[in-house]
């Protein structure tokens, strides 16, 4: 328990320090190393929650694919150019005032506990039963078959469509 | 298939064929139309020799199931004479646009024989959705003969024509949406007979609303002072066919829904209005005839003129007797064929010297005796001379509304005098006088193809006038129903003074 | 509630007009790098013969009504009248663009490919019954819609068009997602009459405001994608800058679609609860009028007129909405379908009309169209008639039904208001009336080219449309009636 407790800490310090530097490097190559660090920091949160498929995934889909795209977009633009703007614009303000505010509904929550927002049953029992991949896998290929399924016809038509949007004249 | 359907059904296929037709042929559209509105209207005839027997030609059928709504036609004593006006009235329309019309010819006589679709439809519908539809359909042509074939300002008397008509007919929808949700039905006659057996009974507020939306879509139709500015710019900018179906027939469409539908079906408001409205009707005649004086444009005059003739009518209907009620439906025909006369006779002056106006005529009458002599006739007609047929519905309508309030009669009364001043100074400005050099190289004579279209006119208007027997008896029994329709479930009962002279005196005055 | 793993073949069945679009437009993909400019015609043919073959599909498995993919789907006569509407409005679409596309020059593969892709979006909306498959649904409609709106690359207006669809879409589409989650967190599930059944049970605690929330969330993502106001803002634009074929495609078929999900979820999920949503839409439906109606009064640019009268139209179908009623329903299903007709086929004229680069495109260019071609005028006329709504045309009896199922649910001034606001409109419409037939021609009706085979279809059918529908409507609302009950 001890154990799983100084795990935690160790990885909400992840999260949160990885996210800080990400937004206050001045090199893009740097914040998103940073942010590499914070996702990861994350699915080891998931994997405290026992939920390896999640903790998979982050792993899997964000750090190794979608970073990794980032990077090479990164490294394509002109770098120099990014780095002399001024990181904070005029709208900073109204940036803290939503921040203040998302800040203050979260602390009313903790604050009242668990009963300040009624969950339906269904959803709050995770942990019986099956492990969570086999269930997750369960609930794709058998209820929720067709939404998984169409989702990749979701994706195709974005790939179309930035084609289409991007692509020079042929 | 009856006769009715058949009126119905032959400007339709007018209209279908010289949409067919081709473009280049002018004078096989012409000939098509004018063959198509006279054989319509010998049909039509027969409609009123069927009434007189007491025929009603009744077709039923269900147009569509859900909402019920039917095709059902009938004609009575009140529609048959106003579906024969305007049958009557179309192929003289053809007739006098003849020459006149050179452009879009095929679009024009297509337009003219919808719109006599649209006319002897609102006349015959006994369904209120299909009344309503017909309404609609009528205005359509209506906007595209004023706007496309009209004179200067004629796009925005074109506009204005529609937006008017069409406010008020939104309103009209939405009571007969209403009368639908309560009842189920859109038939007229089974409307009547659920008022009647109190199946049916409205609150008074009900009452009062659903009169009001019929009768602001009927009131700027007919038009009532002070919703009748629309009229003198679509009267005047309407080519002369137009002017003619407007003031003659289409005016009648919101009296003939006054009587039809508004004193039947809402009495209770009908006769708590009545005394309102009668003063309306009065400002109309005083004011219409008063307007009328100052016109230097002469169908501005005219269309003035109507808007007097027709307070007239809603004088009448109003009164809720029977003589007046009679008086104005006879009323309702009369101003439709001297007015239309004036009209067409103005339209030919137009043709002649391309002016409205009355200070470019004068002396007239010394180029062209036959058209002054007809003018004059005309004239005299319109200003309520006995033996022609204005003094008929004049006078009835005038009885009727002494029945009911003697005031008003000296009023309206104004009136007449009025209408036989501007008439007869129009007539003078323009018909005598020595003739000016544009108007005696310009103004000929009557062609015969011209005295085709204005004699039937003046055979009308004597005959109206002397023998107004062959059209008032079936027109009294029809209104005789609808003031019976107006007693029952009245909570006040209606006062009618006896005057015992009085059947004598009206039999004596027909 | 567990379905075995693979899907039978009844499922499969119900699926069947998605499945044959899906399968040609990615066809189209693996074609285009084969077939050379010479055959750019073919796809066009294509998309027509999927098209076609899909609606008999949906007409066919109607026979076979019922749920699919573990209550995901429901094929019923609501899910299927809309599909046949959003499927026909891909047929009339196309038709126009043939023309359209030759003229600008623009590719053909993959214009087709992302209209049929957004019409398989709708049709899982129209038929999803739960709201995961909605959002999905919602998704490919939207994301193909964003493209085809910005199909014109070259041009800066469909640039900016397809740029705000974007992001206000997205927006749009986030608040909808919202709600969603909301609802999940609450009841537990996304299927729409599970969550009825939640929310009528009463076990939910505080919930009810959440439930609230949720749905006045829902209604502002859908409020955007039907164009009601106030969620109205980006129509004028987007309608200005998309290639004309596509804005006639965005104003019938997405719109009809959301309207679909509108009343499903909003009489079947928050039917509970609709006291207190029917203010919302009052609200909505009257300012849509309103607003529609008297900004297309002012307008100069045909695209945007027609844009603000579409939200107008919007207004009205909102009117049904408010109704909360299956007459109103029913009302709401004919009045797309005639509104489908009428507005494809005005916008299809404006197409024609506008020649290369979309020049023509002020009202004063319809002058003396009536002289010039007086077919093509003749059938706008019938769209333009049917739009303000004059009897014997479709558009006439869509708004009959909808103000008489509102007079049946007491909803008195919002009708009167709605009616008084639809002689306001016949206004804007006339004005294109009198510049057809009442002026002298213009540059824009000189310089017309007669109609190709393409387009000729694309102004007939539509036409024929709103006077069948508007003649006969009897079959139509027959089936609307009947399909207007929802499975709860």
């Amino acid at each position: 328990m001890l154990m799983d407790t100084i795990l935690f800490y160790l990885f909400a310090a992840l999260v949160l320090g990885g996210g800080i530097l990400t937004i206050t490097r001045r090199n893009a190559v740097h914040s998103a190393i940073f942010l590499i660090l914070s996702l990861l920091g994350v699915a080891g949160l998931y994997l405290l929650q026992s939920a390896e498929f999640l903790f998979a995934v982050q792993i899997v889909l964000y750090v190794g694919g979608i970073m990794v795209l980032f990077l090479f977009v990164i490294m394509l633009v002109n770098l120099d150019q990014a780095a002399k703007e001024k990181q904070f614009n005029r709208q900073w303000t109204v940036a803290l005032a939503c921040a203040g505010l998302v800040g203050a509904e979260i602390f009313y929550f903790l604050a009242k506990g668990a009963g300040a927002f009624q969950l339906a049953k269904g959803t709050a029992e995770a942990n019986t039963g099956m492990g969570n991949t086999e269930r997750l896998a369960d609930a794709l290929f058998s209820q929720y078959l067709l939404p998984f399924e169409i989702a990749s016809l979701l994706l195709l038509v974005a790939v179309v469509g930035s084609v289409v949007m991007a692509k020079k004249r042929i | 298939m009856n006769l009715l359907d058949l009126v119905l059904l032959l400007p339709l296929v007018g209209f279908l064929a010289g949409l067919v037709l081709p473009r280049a042929s002018e004078h096989l559209i012409r000939v098509s139309a004018l063959v198509f509105s006279l054989v319509t209207f010998g049909v039509s005839v027969g409609l009123g020799f069927g009434v007189r027997a007491g025929e009603q030609f009744v077709t039923d059928v269900p147009w569509i199931r859900s909402p019920n709504i039917h095709y059902h036609v009938s004609v009575d004593g009140l529609s048959v004479w106003l579906i024969i006006l305007s049958t009557f009235l179309t192929p003289i329309c053809v007739a006098i646009s003849w020459k006149y019309i050179q452009s879009r010819v095929k679009e024009f006589y297509a337009f003219l024989l919808l719109l006599e679709l649209g006319l002897v439809g609102v006349f015959a519908a006994q369904d209120l959705f299909l009344f309503y539809v017909f309404w609609e359909i009528s205005l359509v042509p209506m906007y595209f003969l004023i706007g496309i074939w009209g004179h200067e300002r004629r796009i925005y008397a074109a506009v204005k024509f529609f937006l008017y008509t069409m406010a008020g007919s939104m309103l009209m929808l939405a009571a007969i949406i209403f009368l639908y949700n309560r009842t189920g039905t859109f038939d007229y006659p089974g409307l009547m007979e659920m008022l009647s057996s109190g199946r049916l009974s409205l609150s008074g507020g009900e009452q009062m609303l659903l009169f009001l939306a019929f009768f602001i879509a009927f009131a700027i139709k007919v038009p009532l002072f002070p919703l009748h500015t629309w009229l003198p710019d679509a009267h005047v900018e309407a080519p002369t066919a137009g002017s003619v179906m407007l003031a003659s027939v289409m005016l009648k469409m919101g009296c003939y829904g006054l009587v039809r539908f508004c004193l039947p079906m809402f009495p209770g408001a009908a006769r708590s209005c009545a005394p309102w409205i009668a003063v309306l009707a009065i400002i109309g005649i005083i004011y219409g005839a008063l307007v009328a004086m100052v016109q230097p444009n002469m169908k501005k005059l005219v269309a003035y003129s109507s808007v007097s003739h027709l307070g007239f009518v809603v004088l009448g209907i109003f009164s809720f007797t029977q003589i007046g009620l009679d008086g104005a439906v006879y009323q309702m025909l009369n101003h439709g064929i001297s007015t239309g006369a004036l009209f067409i006779l103005v339209g030919y002056l137009y043709e002649r010297r391309h002016s409205l106006f009355i200070k470019d005529f004068g002396g007239v009458a010394t180029p062209a005796p036959w058209l002054s002599a007809i003018f004059l006739v005309t004239t005299l007609a319109s200003i309520g001379l006995p033996i022609l047929n204005n003094f008929v519905g004049e006078f009835m309508v005038l009885q009727g509304s002494a029945q009911a309030n003697y005031t008003w009669t000296v009023f309206a009364a104004l009136g007449v005098i009025l209408s036989a001043c501007y008439m007869l100074w129009l007539y003078q400005r323009v018909f005598y006088g020595a003739a000016g050099q544009e108007v005696s190289s310009h103004v000929h004579d009557l062609s015969a193809r011209e005295f085709a279209g204005i004699i039937p006119l003046v055979v009308m208007m004597v005959w109206m006038g002397v023998y107004s027997q062959s059209f008032l008896p079936p027109v009294s029994v029809a209104d005789g129903r609808v003031l019976d329709q107006t007693k029952v479930n009245v909570r006040f009962q209606v006062k009618t003074p006896a005057l015992k002279s009085q059947t004598a005196e009206v039999a004596r005055v027909r | 509630m567990y379905a075995s793993l693979v899907p039978t073949s009844a499922e499969m069945i119900r699926f069947l007009p998605e499945l044959i679009l899906t399968v040609v437009a990615t066809l189209f993909m693996v074609l285009d790098p084969l077939l050379g400019r010479q055959s750019r015609h073919v796809y066009g043919h294509f998309s027509i013969l999927a098209l076609l073959g899909a609606m008999a599909a949906a007409v066919y498995v109607y026979r076979d009504p019922g749920a699919a993919f573990s209550g995901m789907l429901m094929v019923d006569g609501f899910a299927t009248f809309f599909r046949v509407v959003v499927i026909g409005v891909g047929i009339l679409t196309v038709l126009p663009s043939y023309r359209y596309l030759d003229r600008e020059d623009a590719e053909t593969g993959e214009y087709h490919a992302l209209l049929l892709f957004s019409i398989v979006g709708q049709c899982v909306m129209v038929t999803a019954n739960e709201l995961i498959m909605i959002f999905i649904g919602l998704e490919i409609s939207s994301i193909a819609s964003y493209v085809l709106a910005g199909y014109l690359r070259d041009d800066r207006r469909a640039n900016e068009a397809a740029l705000k669809y974007f992001l206000l879409g997205s927006f749009a589409t986030a608040f909808f997602l919202y709600g969603v989650a909301l609802i999940y967190g609450m009841t537990g599930s996304t299927n729409l009459a599970t969550v009825r059944r939640a929310i009528l049970g009463g076990s939910l605690g505080s919930a009810p405001i959440f439930i609230g929330v949720a749905a006045a969330l829902m209604f502002v993502g859908l409020g955007f994608k039907v164009s009601g106001a106030p969620f109205q803002i980006w129509a004028p634009d987007v309608y200005q800058g998309a290639p004309t074929p596509v804005a006639a495609f965005l104003s019938a078929g997405p719109k009809a679609a959301a309207f679909a999900i509108f009343l499903r979820i909003f009489l079947t999920a928050f039917q509970p609860i609709g006291p207190g949503w029917e203010p919302l839409v009052w609200v909505s439906a009257l300012a849509s009028m309103t607003l529609g109606n008297f900004a297309a009064l002012t307008q100069s640019n045909i695209k945007r007129l027609l844009a603000y009268s579409s939200i107008a139209h919007a207004g009205y179908v909102l009117v049904a909405l408010a109704a909360r009623s299956n007459v109103g329903t029913a009302a709401a299903m004919f009045y797309m379908a005639a509104y489908a007709f009428m507005n494809i086929g005005a916008f299809a004229v404006v197409s024609h009309l506008s020649g290369k680069g979309e020049r023509y495109l002020k009202v004063e260019d319809f002058a003396g169209l009536g002289a010039k071609q007086p077919g093509t005028a003749a059938l706008l006329s019938i769209f333009l008639l049917s739009l303000i709504g004059v009897p014997l045309t479709g558009g006439f009896f869509g708004k009959f039904y909808i103000f008489k199922a509102a007079l049946d649910s007491h909803l008195v001034w919002l009708t009167v208001l709605g009616l008084l606001n639809s002689a306001v409109a016949a206004y804007y419409y006339l004005r294109i009336l009198v510049m057809m037939y009442m002026r002298e021609p213009g540059e824009a009706a000189s310089r017309i080219q007669p109609l190709t085979p393409g387009l000729r279809a694309a102004l007939v059918l539509p036409a024929l449309g709103t006077l069948v529908l508007g003649i006969f409507p009897g079959w139509v609302l027959d089936f609307a009636g009947r399909s207007s009950v929802f499975v709860r």
